[in-house]
Formats: structure tokens, C-alpha cells, sequence
């Protein structure tokens, strides 16, 4: 401290004081579920220790194909987004009239509740009378094999297309403010060196839009991975189970079968699951140069 | 030319962000036969009121909507309460050993957490307090869902106070945390403002834990109270799409509130759960 305040007891307890009932707070909420679920996770049915729960998820052919679902779902929406949102962020970084109000008009669906978000797109998929069909009936295609999220093969084209809908204005939030955050200076000495606008993005933005890239992926590969709101209640993991994934086949075991041991284990998997990956991109962040 | 082709790209992407929604809204105004109209009737349709009526006047919609607004201000004035007083004291004290940057980067940390992780522990020590089916329950959890998302957010904001201010207090005889009230907080107040619109926005999209912990209407939020209506035979589109309608001018009311702040807000994550 530059002043000579007076410090006594007091005083130096006071920062603890201050953040006592916060961390008091998320302790209760996260460290003490999270114990709370290796115990169950550990106990059998007559209260004794063991790792059941765990073997039984490698010969689970629910667990499997859910954990196939969430990755195939990851992977897609991850890069229709990446590429959708990238190429909103270019086209918007440039000088345009009525900017400001794009954007915020391109950032709605990622603050909508995802109940209005799944309500919007079953009254678009719907086979009956959802909009998408009939507009392209409208215009002379054949729409009755499109039945969207009644099909086993295409219900989890339909909430991926729900999710890239929702949350590529997130990708192109995060990489707008990348590349908005980069000097003009790069930019002119490429200019002066004769650099055509491909050469510029390739050897100018995108190193330096690195960064954002990857926090851009980071946050949404977490969110991918836990993918429940959108998914329940579009086509609650069905048809069949063709949609569920890993987060609803949790939510499944613990609340319709009452499992909760066995549903705890499957959340040590993907909290796992998602730490590993999540290390990963931070390595990649870290080693950025 | 290629200004036009930019333009053109803008714009078609404004309409198929805004296309689906504006689809919603003409359901919930539409009458059953224009509801069902093939080809779709997407701008001249006969107006009416009557799913509206029937979710908010005979259905129990309207105490779902309650429930709702009196979970997310409590939850919101919790987390700010706790969550500001963390963040001045990670703001302004440096702790030994570099613990405050290590209780940080931990608050923060308590957000990556999958939400399914612990909604099942949760319920059942919930369940054990006999508190399944109480707002309450749902407030103690939203208070902890915005609390990293406070402490960061305010922390930015009073780091951005200079410290000569409230010393200045002090030397005149002002405690800590008299100078803290009176003199950083009214600095802060655009910051505190924008940041409690964040948490209200989490809070009242929030389904999951929702979901999870309220099955009955004393409790039940309106994002579950449409859910449950999704998932039946024999939907009524009307008033699915009326409660949804209804669930959404909220969140553009807070959006626009918060303009100036939106960029940073929705970057650090402030939407999700």
C-alpha cells in the first residue's frame, strides 16, 4: 500500500472476508457434488466398494453409440460453425455501412432460451406443415422423404442444423473481436511486399487470429460435448436413440432408471473426456509462437 | 460489385437468423387452419389472440412465468452480492503466495464444469433437504451458475477504478468498506448494471438443472413448463409457440438494455450455463 493506513487484525482479514461466502458458495456446489458422486459412483447396491460401475460402461452398447452420437455431433457443428462464423467475421470487418446493427441482428439466437431455440426449429422441420418443407415444396421439390427429426437418419442432421443455427454467431463474435484486435501495420508491410489478399490471410491474419481461433474452439468443443437443452427437447434422443448423446443417456440412467451410481460414472467419463481436450487446446495456446 | 456481393451475403445471413424466429411468432398469432396452411402462409394470415389466452389465462403458463421471474432476480441479487465482494477483494488485495490469482483462475474454472456432472449429485443432496420442487432450490443454484461469471466481469470493472479515489476516503476517515459503498460502487453502477442483465439472461434460460429439480407448478420455470408440453401427443403449436413468444421478449428487452456491454459480456461466455 503507497499510504500508511492503519493495518491491524481487521484489516488483514478483510480480502478473506470478502471472498469467504463466494468460494463458500461454489465449494458447496461443485466440490461437494463432485465427492458426492465418487462415492455413489464407487458403492454397489448393498453399500461395499467397487469399480463395477466402470467396467460395465465398456460393454454398454447405449453408452457407446451415445458417446458416437455426441462426437459425430461435436465434430460437425464444430465445423460448419467454424467455417460459417469465420466467413461472417471476414465479410464484417470490413468497412460497412450499418455494421453495428448487423451484428447485434446476427447475435440473437445465441441469447435465445434453447427452449425457444428447439420450439423454432420443430415448427420449421415439422414434416407436416413446418415451414422449411413447404418453402421448398413451394418451389417444386420433393419433400417426402425430408422428414426431418422423425428420421432416424435425418434427426441428428436436424439438431446439428438447430445448433450451428444457434451458436455460429458465438464463433463469429469470438473472431470478429480477433481480428478487430489486429494492427494495421502486418497488413501494410504485406501490401508493400507485393502479397495478393489470399497470401495476406494466409500468412498474416491467420497467424495472428490463432488466439482466437482456438479460444473460439475451446469454448465451443466444451459446450458440443455437453450438448442436453436443444437435443431433449427436439427429439428427446430419438428417434430410437438415434440422438442421444452422452449427456442425455446421464440424464436417462439417473432419471427414468433411477441409476445414479452408474449415471455418476458416465459423468466422471465426459467431465474426463472434456478436460483431455480441453488441455489439449490449452497446449496448443500456450506454444502459440 | 463485389460491394454488392458482400452486402447480399450480410443480408442473406440477417434473414436466415431471423426467418425462424419470425416463423414462431406468426404461429402463435396464426388460427389452427392458417397454422397448417400448405404452401405456408408466411405473411398475410388473420390475426388472433386466443393461444395466448389459453396458455397464460386457462393454462398455468402465467405461474410458470412467475416462477420464472421471481427465481431469476433472487438468483441474480445473490450473485451479485457475493460475486462483488469477491471481486474487490480479487481486485484490490494481492494475497500471499499468489492465491488470488489462484482463486481467479479456480472461480472460473467452476464454470467448464458439464452441467449433467453435477445435476445428479445435486438432486439427490437436494432431494435429501426436501427442497426438490421449491424455487428456492433453483435460486441456491442459479446464485452459483453466475458467480464466476460476476467475480470476472467485476473485477474488470473495478480494476478499472483508480485507487487514489477510495484512498483518498480512507485518509478522510472512511472504512474499506464505507469507501467501497460510497465511493467505487456509484463508478461502477453501468458495469454492475449490464452484468446483473447478464446473469437474468442465464437464469432465465436455464433448463437443465430446471429440468431436473422441479417437476410440479409450484416450482416449475417456464422454459420446463413448454418442455413438458413439446414432449406430449397431440401438441398444441399455439400456445407452445404463444409460451415461447413469451419466454423471448424478455431476453430482447435485456439485449438491448445492454448494448453497450454486449461484445463483452456474451465473449466471456455470460449466456451459457
Amino acid at each position: 500500500m503507497a499510504l500508511t493506513l492503519r493495518r491491524n487484525a481487521s484489516d488483514r482479514a478483510l480480502p478473506y472476508v470478502l471472498l469467504a461466502p463466494a468460494v463458500a458458495v461454489l465449494l458447496l456446489l461443485t466440490i461437494y457434488p463432485l465427492i458426492y458422486s465418487i462415492r455413489i459412483s464407487l458403492q454397489g447396491e448393498s453399500g461395499n466398494w467397487t469399480v463395477q460401475n466402470f467396467t460395465r460402461l465398456l460393454h454398454d452398447q447405449f453408452f457407446l453409440s451415445a458417446l458416437a452420437h455426441t462426437l459425430i455431433y461435436a465434430v460437425s457443428a464444430l465445423t460448419i460453425e467454424f467455417f460459417l462464423g469465420m466467413a461472417l467475421a471476414l465479410l464484417l470487418d470490413t468497412q460497412m455501412r450499418g455494421r453495428a446493427i448487423y451484428r447485434s441482428l446476427l447475435l440473437l439466437p445465441m441469447m435465445l432460451p434453447p427452449i425457444v431455440v428447439a420450439v423454432v426449429w420443430r415448427l420449421m422441420l415439422n414434416s407436416d406443415f413446418g415451414a422449411l418443407n413447404g418453402t421448398l415444396k413451394a418451389f417444386g421439390l420433393h419433400t417426402e422423404s425430408l422428414t426431418w427429426t422423425a428420421s432416424p437418419k435425418l434427426a441428428l442432421v436436424s439438431v446439428i442444423v438447430a445448433d450451428v443455427w444457434q451458436w455460429t454467431p458465438f464463433m463469429f463474435l469470438i473472431l470478429l473481436a480477433g481480428l478487430q484486435a489486429i494492427p494495421q501495420e502486418p497488413y501494410e508491410a504485406a501490401l508493400i511486399d507485393g502479397a495478393g489478399r489470399w497470401q495476406t490471410f494466409l500468412h498474416v491474419t491467420l497467424p495472428l487470429l490463432k488466439p482466437a481461433i482456438l479460444i473460439a474452439l475451446l469454448l465451443r468443443t466444451m459446450d458440443l460435448l455437453r450438448v442436453f437443452d436443444q437435443i431433449f427437447i427436439l427429439t428427446e434422443g430419438g428417434p430410437g436413440f438415434a440422438t442421444e448423446t452422452v449427456s442425455l443417456y446421464i440424464y436417462r440412467t439417473a432419471f427414468r432408471f433411477a441409476n445414479f451410481g452408474y449415471a455418476a460414472a458416465m459423468s466422471f467419463v465426459l467431465l474426463l473426456i472434456t478436460n483431455v481436450i480441453s488441455l489439449g487446446y490449452m497446449r496448443m495456446l500456450q506454444t502459440r509462437d | 460489385m463485389s460491394r454488392f456481393l458482400k452486402h447480399a451475403a450480410v443480408f442473406l445471413a440477417i434473414i436466415v437468423t431471423l426467418a425462424p424466429v419470425y416463423w414462431l411468432i406468426t404461429i402463435s398469432f396464426k388460427r389452427e387452419v392458417d397454422q397448417f396452411a400448405a404452401p405456408p402462409k408466411w405473411f398475410w394470415f388473420a390475426p388472433t389472440l386466443e393461444h395466448y389466452l389459453d396458455a397464460f389465462v386457462t393454462r398455468s403458463f402465467g405461474g410458470y412465468l412467475l416462477n420464472s421471474f421471481i427465481v431469476a432476480i433472487s438468483s441474480t441479487a445473490g450473485a451479485l452480492i457475493l460475486g462483488t465482494l469477491a471481486a474487490y477483494s480479487l481486485a484490490r488485495f494481492r494475497l500471499p503466495r499468489h492465491l488470488d490469482r489462484k482463486l481467479a483462475l479456480w472461480i472460473l474454472s467452476t464454470r467448464m464444469f458439464p452441467a449433467i456432472v453435477t445435476a445428479v449429485p445435486l438432486f439427490l443432496v437436494m432431494r435429501d433437504l426436501h427442497l426438490v420442487n421449491t424455487r428456492l432450490s433453483l435460486i441456491v443454484v442459479y446464485t452459483g451458475f453466475n458467480l464466476p461469471f460476476v467475480v470476472w466481469m467485476m473485477r474488470g470493472f473495478f480494476a478499472e477504478v483508480p485507487r487514489d479515489l477510495e484512498e483518498a476516503a480512507m485518509v478522510d476517515g472512511d472504512s474499506r468498506l464505507g469507501a467501497l459503498w460510497r465511493i467505487v460502487l456509484p463508478l461502477v453502477v453501468p458495469g454492475l448494471a449490464a452484468t446483473a442483465v447478464f446473469c437474468l439472461i442465464v437464469s432465465w434460460n436455464e433448463f437443465l438443472f430446471a429440468l431436473v429439480l422441479t417437476q410440479t407448478d409450484d416450482a416449475m420455470t417456464l422454459p420446463v413448463g413448454i418442455a413438458g408440453r413439446v414432449t406430449q401427443y397431440g401438441i398444441k403449436w399455439g400456445v407452445m409457440s404463444a409460451a415461447a413468444v413469451v419466454a423471448m421478449v424478455p431476453i430482447l428487452a435485456f439485449a438491448i438494455s445492454v448494448q453497450k456491454y454486449l461484445v463483452r459480456g456474451l465473449s466471456l461466455g455470460a449466456v451459457k450455463g
